[in-house]
Parts: C-alpha cells; structure tokens; sequence
C-alpha cells in the first residue's frame, strides 16, 4: 500500500515534470524564433536598404536635371540612415567604432550636403562628383560582400555570432579564430554573420578617410580655439581654484587633487568638500565646477536669480549676455553668451547655475566657450530692413538681432535672428546676413521647466 | 431636555463630520485638501502617479498615503527648494502639477511632453550608473548623445541603446526598471548640452572590465567608478 502510494506520487510528479518541462521548451523555442525571425529582418533590410543606396548613387551621378538630382540625392541620404539603422539590430559580440557604420553615415550626409548645395540654386563641382564617383566605388564591393554572406547564411547555415573558444582553442591547440583574423582582415571564410561583417570593417578601415564638407565630415575633434596659450602647472592650478573658490563663496578653501584628464581640453581636477572642479593644462582656466551641496528651501525667484548669475559672471570676469534659462527645482541653469557690437555669438556659451537657497553660483561650464571663442571677422551683411522683407508674409517679428549660429558639423554662420509668431506658434528663424537664405528655423516650446528650442 | 440638546449637537456633528469626508472622498480633486501619512482615496492615486512620472519612486500606486510616498514626497521637496515636511500641501501639489503638465506652443496650446528620448535615456543612466556620482550620471547620458554626433554609431537614442552588446544594462533588463528622478534630471540635462565626459563615446569600469579594445581606447578621465574614452 504504502509502497504503491510513493510510486503513483513520483510517477504522477514525474508526468507533471515532465509536461512543464516540455512546455518551458516550446515557450524557449517560440522566443528563440521572435529573435531569430528579427535577426533575419535586420539582415535582409540591411542587404536590401545597402542595394538600392548602391543604385541610386549610380542614379544621383548620371541624372543631369537638377530637380531630379535632389531627388536621388535625397534618396542616397534616406537609404544609408535605413541601412545604419538595420546593421545597428544584427547581433554582435561587442560594440566599437564601426567603420561600416561610418562609411555609411558619410555616404549619406555627402549626399544630403549635395542635395541641399543644389536645392539652393548651386552646382556640384567636379572635385564633390568625384568624391559621390569614389563613394560609390567603395560601395560596390561592401554590397557584394553584404550579398555573399546573406547567400552563406541559406547554403552553409551560418550562425549570428561565433561560438565562444572551445577549451582546445583557449589552450592554444585550435587553429586561428575567425574574430582574430578578421581583426588582421584576413581573408578567411567566416564563420558567421558577425565574422563576415567583421572583415568588411577591417577592409574598410585600411582604406584613406574621404575629404568632403559635412556634418560628420571629420570626427576629429578640433583643437581649442578659445584657451589662453601656456601650461600651467599643478601648483598654480590650485592657485586658480583657490582664487575662483573664493569669489563664488568659499573663503580660503583648501581644494584636494582628485586627478588628470586628458583630451583637447584636458586638465586638473579638484575636489572641494562636495564640489569638482577642473582646470585646463593649457591656459590654466577654469572649465568646469560643479557643487553638489544640499539646498535648502528656495527664498529666490528666477527672475532674482537671473540678476545673482550677472553679479557671477561679473565677479569671475565675463562679459556675456544672458540668453535662456532652465528651471530644475532648486537650481536654475541659465546660458550666457558672448555679444559684441551687438552680434549674439552663441558658440561661444557660458553655462551656469545658480541656487535657489541664497543664490551662490553652484555650476559653471565653460568648455563651449573656451573650445569656440576666438576673434571673427564677419562679411558684408544686408540690412535689417532688407532681412525682414525675406521673411514670409503674415510672420510677426517680435524682435531682430544679429547672430552667429552653428550649422551643422561646428560650421558657423552669421545671420539675422528673428523671433516671432506665425499660425499661433513662436520660432526662431535665423536668415544668413550676407545673402538673406534662410540658414535654420527653430520651433518655441514652453515646457515646465523652461523654453526648449526644437 | 438639556441632555437631549446635546445629543443631538452631536448627532448634527457627526453627520457635518461624515458628510465632508464623505464629500472629500466623492469628488476629491488634487489640491483640494492637504494630503499627508494615512491619507486615502484618488487624489492619493493622482499624487502617486505623478510622483512616479517624475522619477520619485512611491511603490505600488494603490491610493493609500503610506511611508513610501512620505519619503518620495519628502525627496521631491529636498530637490525642488520646498520646505521638507512630507506633506502635500498648496504648495507641493502645485509644483507637482506644474511640473508633470505638457508643453505648449506659444499660443498655450499643449504639444505633449517632448521627452520621449529624455526618458529612455534616464533609464539608461538609472541602469548604467546608479550609485555613481551626479555629475558622472549626466557624463554616462553624454556619451549616448556623442555617439549621435559620431559617424561611426547609429543616429538615434533607441538604435544606440539597444545596439546588440552596447549596454551590459540592456541584456540582464536593469534597462526596464523605472528611472531614478536623478537619472531623468540628468539625462535632462545632457539633453540641453551638458557633457562632463570631455566629448567621450565609450565608458567602463576600469575594476570590472579585462575588455582588450575598451582599454585601448583613449581615456579622457575618471568620474567616479567609471573610466570615459574616447
């Protein structure tokens, strides 16, 4: 009896085990193939967006019409960013700078940039022609290669990623792994989808950078164009934070090394009970404070901590015009730029914040200003009268100014600003001073904490 | 005749006492009364809500005025300037309101929240740097936006995010969890140009990571436990 009633259980335990089991495995295999399914998405759109992008640089080189040029242009652009975006879902076993993805991005803003050229009335010179010629050229084989894995993936079965080393491998026995020869961008087969992609990478990265004038043209970033010359040491770094200390509310501060950075604005960094601070090598100015201090209940209004942020930016030496402010609780960020013979020079941007409790500078980035500031020369400019005529009928102008702005990829353009109102909306239309083309127009949102330009 | 009297000023107490807390309950509007530890009903649930939008973590939205909202409530205080009390008076109902509302066009017209990267990215920075410092948190929400500004990565939060193997985050699902209101503040403030990272598009922690291609990357600096390269 009692030994039937221990069978029953573990064979009626064992069925129930066995059932959930099986059904643990279904689930597992239904995920698997979500995944799976999408996988192949990602990889047939990539092989597909990479096929028409390669067709129509072809289109956009031949066409002669420059309406239809824009179009194919266009094309060129929309079909890399669709491509991007897919190479970006194919599985990986890490990310890094892709030159794929690079080769991609430019190929697709040279063509926007081109389009844009034409669009405003220019011509693309034989040098650019050249350069689409030469793009297109690189394209060909990263297609075909594209292709070839995608004909692998249904004759050999390819796998997504490799296989993690076997411990034969890892103890030196195996042959060479495809992920190391595909560093060296050795033509050996793959063995995966990631692998193959992977040589394509290499092979790319062997070949010169293009030249061309875009948005992501270069990703090198430039050199500094606003610190003073000379290094400055340790000592006198702490010299400079003392000072600055100081004059934001902490007498005879005693600031403590925290370390090194480096970089185009590379510097000391300092810790002072609970704020950072960082002075650059080159110059020996301060770049960045932060004070992470606890603050008490507010006792001021944005409007009077907009006053406290002027007598800031006086007591440390700027001379700058308080532009926008954003409101986060007990701390307003307020933008400050430099204005000169009334041009707003918005490279040139002082951020800072200002508490709320008693007013004392709590936060002051200085980075954009010391990275753009530097003498210009501005061309000859069209009036503000003729400006306004350009604008589009029914555009209520609340105000004017001259500006500087920055255009896509740190271009800078000096322009007309105007603000005002169409249609029941507020935007920011910015008109370059020389010729009167509309350079960038910006959409006025109030949101909670502020004004937002989108 | 007198003890009459009485019971009955009582009786007409108590019915003045339960028909207002029954009227509170019936037609409750947040702001309407001082809400505070023990409170119930659905101004609690609107309170909670909104609390929870903002990043203030209040448990289970269940109505009920507990320790949990007390405490949420008191952090939301500490953080925006208001007297700590754990109370939602006039006052912090009001900023609570201000700041859960949308935004508008000029004419007042309202054009929703315009933050839908922000949170995704607040997410990023909740599961990727908890713990770490402010000011390294807005770094980690600058590194996703660099790598925007880099040819070499795709041109959307959402595509770099979830990038197969770009965020450890994203594949244990620490990426789900609601974000901190510190992570959101953050990414808020990456968003309107901040970058403590130096113009970083890759970041570790130098104590975890044997990752052969991280460490030869450039570094730029250290913001608490996370080394920023580029």
């Amino acid at each position: 009896m009692n030994r039937k009633f221990w069978i029953g259980t573990l064979a009626a335990a064992f069925l129930i085990s066995l059932g959930w089991g099986f059904n643990e495995y279904r689930l597992a295999g239904e995920y698997r193939l979500v995944a799976e399914n999408n996988n192949h998405r990602a990889l047939t759109d990539f092989a597909s967006h990479l096929d028409q992008l390669e067709t129509d640089m072809a289109k956009g080189d031949v066409v002669s019409n420059s309406n239809q040029k824009i179009l194919y242009l266009s094309q060129v652009s929309s079909k890399s960013d669709a491509a991007l975006k897919d190479f970006a879902q194919i599985p990986a076993e890490q990310v890094g700078l892709s030159y794929l993805g690079q080769f991609l991005t430019q190929s697709g803003d040279f063509a926007r940039t081109l389009a844009q050229q034409v669009a405003s009335g220019g011509s693309i010179s034989t040098e650019e022609e050249k350069t689409l010629r030469d793009m297109h050229e690189r394209l060909v084989p990263v297609n075909q290669k594209v292709q070839d894995i995608m004909t692998r993936m249904d004759s050999e079965n390819l796998a997504w990623t490799n296989p993690a080393p076997t411990i034969r491998q890892r103890l030196g026995f195996g042959g060479p792994q495809v992920a190391q020869a595909a560093a060296d961008g050795s033509e050996v087969s793959a063995k995966s989808v990631r692998s193959g992609l992977d040589q394509l990478d290499a092979s790319l990265q062997k070949l010169p950078p293009f030249s061309y004038t875009g948005e992501y043209a270069s990703r090198v970033v430039p050199k500094p164009l606003g610190l003073p010359s000379g290094e400055v040491t340790r000592d006198k770094a702490q010299a400079v934070v003392r000072d600055f200390l100081g004059k934001v509310g902490y007498p005879n501060a005693t600031p403590k090394f925290s370390g090194e950075s480096q970089g185009a604005l590379g510097g000391y960094m300092w810790k002072y009970k609970e704020a950072d601070l960082e002075v650059s090598h080159q110059g020996g100015v301060i770049t960045f404070y932060r004070d992470q201090r606890s603050i008490a209940p507010k006792t001021l209004s944005i409007e009077e901590a907009s006053n406290k942020a002027k007598q800031a930016l006086q007591t440390l030496g700027w001379q700058l015009a308080l532009t926008s402010s954003e409101d986060f609780g007990s701390y307003v960020q307020f933008d400050a730029v430099v204005e000169k013979d009334g041009v707003r020079i918005y490279p040139d941007k002082v951020r800072l914040m200002i508490a709320l409790d008693n007013g004392q500078l709590v936060g002051l980035d200085a980075a954009p200003y010391y990275s753009f500031h530097h003498s210009r020369t501005f061309p000859a400019k069209i009036t503000l009268e003729q400006a306004v005529r350009k604008l589009r009928p029914n555009f209520q102008v609340i105000e004017g100014r001259l500006a500087v702005i920055v255009k896509s990829g740190n271009q800078e353009v000096y322009s007309y600003e105007f603000r005002g109102g169409y249609q029941g909306e507020e935007y920011l239309l910015y008109l370059n001073a020389s010729t009167g083309a509309e350079e960038k127009i910006q959409r006025i949102i109030k949101t909670p904490r502020g004004e937002y330009l989108q | 005749m007198k003890i009459r009297v009485k019971s009955w000023g009582s009786i007409l107490a108590i019915g003045l006492i339960i028909s207002i807390a029954l009227s509170g309950i019936a037609y409750a509007a947040l702001g309407d009364r001082l809400l505070g530890k023990g409170s119930k009903g659905p101004e609690v649930t609107e309170l909670q809500k909104k609390m929870a939008q903002l990043g203030y973590g209040v448990g289970t939205i269940d109505g009920k005025f507990g320790s949990t909202t007390e405490a949420a409530i008191k952090r939301f205080q500490k953080d925006h300037g208001l007297r700590v009390d754990g109370l939602a008076g006039t006052q912090t109902i009001k900023e609570l309101k201000r700041l859960t509302a949308q935004s508008t066009n000029a004419s007042g017209k309202a054009v929703g929240y315009k933050n839908i990267d922000t949170n995704l990215l607040a997410r990023c920075v909740n599961a990727e740097a908890r713990g770490e410092p402010y000011t390294g948190q807005v770094a980690v929400a600058a590194v996703i936006l660099n790598r925007i500004g880099d040819p070499a990565f795709p041109k959307t939060v959402a595509d770099i995010i979830y990038q197969p193997q770009a965020f450890s985050s994203v594949n244990d699902g620490q990426i789900n969890l609601p974000p901190s209101a510190s992570a959101l503040r953050a990414a808020q403030e990456a968003v309107s140009g901040s970058d403590p990272s130096g113009g970083a598009v890759f970041f570790f922690n130098p104590a975890k990571t044997k990752n052969k291609y991280i460490w030869s990357r450039p570094q730029i600096k250290q913001i608490g436990n996370h080394m920023f390269t580029k």
